[in-house]
């Protein structure tokens, strides 16, 4: 790549093969009124959105605020309830991927859609590629040949022959833009490109991205690192809410701002944290704890009698601490303790010492679906309920039926398949399957995720309950709001590692934002 | 780089089934005085010649994160239907249609289940695998089909100018095989089924449609073969091809390619199959009983990856 010199050097390297096009006031494209629902959720309320040639246009906000069913839409991926497009100044239909591409759209996903032992060359043109002048063979030499001017002009100095698992992420994403401009994208979306790469990587795309810019491509930039919003953008698109909020000028806003502008939510009354005790004694400590999986040096505490909330962006790492903390994947370094002893680091021992995970995924990892509810709630309390290893039908009914009446688990029977009930109901029972294992300490992965309104009240009721009668709770939610209402205190996480920590006091929507933002 | 360090670098290059394929000619050149003679070379290849028709569209297979376990139950069929008809129409061309014809319907069939109905490879091939051997036995009535035509067999005896007629018959069908696989759009695409499907999707490739080309080349390949096993038996025999899949999957495992992300390597199934040629033959001429033959290549064939994975590390 011939990247970290300064971008205005290169122009007299020839000009772009797309040809240059003008930059006018009419954008290349624009969405007006787009309103698109999902059953129970209005993901985008009446969004109009554009984007002109030759302008790098960033859409920021939080998750959930809309910004990828925007994308979707305008890729054809989703088709938008209501609303209406112009192409260049024409209203145009949108039906599918085709009009997207014909309109030159083309988006950049952070999963890419590469071959890899294929080369870069037949990666590029795949499904296009030139025929010999022999029948029904490839003609090699061209496609290389083609390949090798795409890679030329956005600078990235690689033989095509290099077949593509042989890359670096970095390396991979170049190979996407390439082959995107190869089928005369006008418009390139990406979503976080900066999240998998290098300070040094992240330069050389940066130097990309301006040469595109002068070649007359817009690109739509999905960012949740401010510094690179301001860097980067000519235009800032917030979103909040699935509404657009404000489009701006970087010139005239500030970090500040614009994370009020992405949080700015009333305070919702639907949760109120009822007064708890004083928090006992430590449960779980965690010392600079890391692992492969992607975090490192993540310290935390949490006592009994206490909600903990553990927030961060998607894929800032906190899955990741949870499963550590449980078990399920190994630590390379640090040390977690349970009421002051070292645990093991396998979820049978974590099963044995009462630490209970409720995880993001209900029905991946949480439930046996196929089983019957009681069979579910008894799982993980089997050890506790048959110390001679022999089940006993009759008291593993009983033991169901206590739980199914103690947390109000709407079903017939425990003979029921936990798969006919609603998501609240069986997110009772992964809860319910812990506490018949007696379980101190819980960390709860997203719990109301996929659950109406009335049903996570219930279930916050039941950790209010949990902590009550003493018990420690880690609570991971992308629902920023759930943490503030719920949670005694926070841990931030930004990058695999712990960016702060947020008193009862300090614990808003925005001081959770500004340290999980990439600042 | 150094030149000491560039030779080092060539050396670790080169595949676990190359050295295990000149191990093993060390070891049975040294224990058997025989082994290196030409006339036992020529055998060696020349019984290679079936499994390695087998094993090329098989590698294709596997690099789409595939299987056929039927192929071998299909050669059979194809096999007996080569037989019975060339004997009743005395035509060898119209036997190897039939042959042929028995091929593609079970390629179709494997193709149409996996990619059409999306039951996985390994129980479609399986349920194949029964049905193909079930009727084998069924239309012999469990014996041999004897009388074919002496044209037949001179497919496996003959020579031209010194080179035995399968030996070019499994050199052409390779070298169909690396065109296709290498300079074709359907070879390209063989790669992508493996590696990314989400790719030739977004490339407006039909998924489904590829994969049944896949099985059909395969049970295709598997008729072509019926045609060099029923000349070398001179008969068809409804348990000839036993086995079959499991010395293809040994010999591509042998070769190098990875059974995920459509990693193939052709030219190591090629030296894969004569690794295990050249295993059977030596073991044969140290009069091993067939039975612990495939012992050794259920070793070698853990042997050859343990081998591989331990350079991957280095």
């Amino acid at each position: 790549m011939g990247g970290g010199k300064p971008a205005a050097s290169r122009r007299e390297c020839g000009a772009s093969p797309w040809g240059i096009e003008r930059v006018s006031s009419v954008p290349v494209l624009e969405l007006r009124g787009i309103s698109k629902e999902f059953p129970g959720v209005k993901a985008l309320n009446d969004v109009s959105f554009a984007i002109d040639a030759g302008e790098v246009h960033m859409l920021v906000g939080e998750n959930g605020a809309g910004k990828s069913t925007l994308m979707k839409i305008l890729c054809g991926a989703y088709r938008a309830d209501r609303g209406t497009f112009f192409h260049k100044g024409q209203e145009v239909a949108m039906h599918g991927p085709a009009d997207a591409r014909k309109f030159g759209v083309a988006v950049i996903f952070q999963e890419f859609t590469l071959v890899p032992y294929l080369d870069i060359a037949q990666n590029i043109f795949l499904g296009r590629e030139f025929s010999s002048t022999l029948p029904g063979l490839i003609d090699r030499s061209r496609i290389h040949a083609e390949a090798k001017r795409v890679l030329d002009s956005i600078g990235f100095d690689i033989d095509p022959r290099t077949p593509v698992h042989k890359l670096g992420v970095a390396q991979q994403q170049m190979v996407e833009i390439a082959k995107a401009l190869s089928q005369n994208a006008r418009i390139l979306v990406m979503d976080e490109p900066t999240a998998a790469l290098s300070d040094r990587e992240t330069e050389l795309l940066f130097a990309m991205i301006e040469r595109l810019k002068r070649d007359g491509v817009g690109i739509i930039y999905i960012s949740h690192r401010l510094s690179e919003v301001f860097a980067l953008g000519d235009r800032i698109t917030v979103m909040r809410d699935g509404r657009r909020i404000a489009s701006l000028l970087p010139g005239e806003t500030t970090p500040d701002k614009l994370v009020t502008l992405m949080v700015g939510r009333e305070v919702d009354a639907t949760y109120t944290r009822p007064d708890r005790p004083l928090p006992g004694k430590v449960v779980l400590e965690v010392k600079n704890l890391s692992a492969t999986t992607g975090f490192s040096d993540v310290s935390l505490t949490v006592r009994a009698g206490e909600i903990v909330g553990l927030c961060g962006l998607v894929g800032s790492g906190r899955t990741e601490v949870a499963r550590a903390i449980f078990g399920a994947d190994r630590a390379s370094a640090g040390e977690i303790r349970l009421n002051g002893e070292p645990i093991g680091s396998s979820p049978e021992d974590s099963v044995r010492r009462a630490v209970a995970l409720i995880p993001e995924s209900r029905k991946a990892q949480g439930l046996a679906l196929a089983r019957s509810v009681g069979d579910n709630i008894v799982l993980a309390g089997l050890r506790k309920l048959f110390p001679s290893r022999i089940y006993i039908p009759r008291r593993a009914t009983k033991a169901a039926r206590s739980v199914i009446d103690k947390l109000r688990i709407a079903t017939p029977s425990p003979r029921r398949p936990v798969s006919a009930l609603s998501g609240g109901n069986q997110q009772k029972v992964v809860i319910g399957k812990w506490l018949n294992a007696n379980a101190q300490f819980y960390i709860f992965d997203e719990p109301t995720r996929g659950i109406d309104v009335g049903a996570k009240a219930e279930i916050f009721r039941l950790i209010d309950n949990l902590v009550h009668n003493g018990a420690g709770v880690l609570m991971i939610s992308s629902e920023q709001i759930e943490i503030v209402h719920i949670c005694d205190r926070a841990y931030v996480m930004r990058a695999g590692r712990i960016a702060g920590e947020l008193s009862r006091d300090e614990l808003t929507e925005a001081n959770i934002v500004r340290l999980g933002m990439h600042q | 780089m150094t030149a000491q360090a560039l030779t080092r670098a060539r050396l670790t290059r080169v595949p676990g089934v190359a050295v295990a394929l000149i191990l093993l000619c060390v070891v049975f050149a040294a224990a058997n005085p025989g082994f290196a003679s030409p006339a036992n070379i020529a055998n060696i290849l020349t019984q290679s010649t079936i499994l390695l028709m087998l094993a090329l569209p098989m590698t294709l297979i596997i690099m789409t994160e595939g299987l056929d376990l039927s192929i071998g139950a299909v050669l059979t069929l194809a096999s007996i239907a080569l037989a019975m008809t060339a004997i009743s129409t005395g035509s060898p061309a119209l036997g190897l249609l039939a042959a042929l014809g028995v091929g593609a319907c079970f390629g179709l069939a494997n193709g149409v289940l996996v990619a059409v109905f999306d039951i996985p490879p390994f129980i479609t091939t399986l349920g194949t695998l029964g049905i193909a051997q079930g009727l084998s036995l069924v239309v012999t009535d469990g014996q041999s089909v004897v009388g074919i035509p002496r044209s037949i067999e001179l497919i496996y005896s003959g020579s031209l100018a010194g080179i035995p007629y399968p030996i070019l018959f499994a050199a052409l069908a390779y070298l169909v095989t690396h065109v296709l696989l290498y300079r074709t759009r359907f070879g390209t695409y063989v790669f992508a089924l493996g590696g990314n499907r989400e790719a030739l999707k977004v490339a407006g490739i039909s998924v489904r449609g590829m994969l049944i080309r896949v099985y059909m080349f395969g049970g295709l390949m598997a008729g072509f073969a019926a045609l060099l096993l029923t000349a070398r038996l001179n008969s068809a025999h409804p348990t000839a091809g036993i086995g079959m899949e499991f010395d293809s999957i040994a010999a591509i495992a042998v070769g190098g390619t990875s059974f995920e992300r459509g990693n193939g390597w052709l030219f190591g199934t090629l030296l894969g199959v004569v690794t295990i040629g050249v295993l059977r033959n030596g073991l044969n001429l140290m009069a091993v009983p067939s039975s612990t033959q495939v012992a050794c290549i259920g070793a070698l064939v853990i042997l050859a990856l343990f081998i591989d994975g331990l350079r991957g590390e280095a």
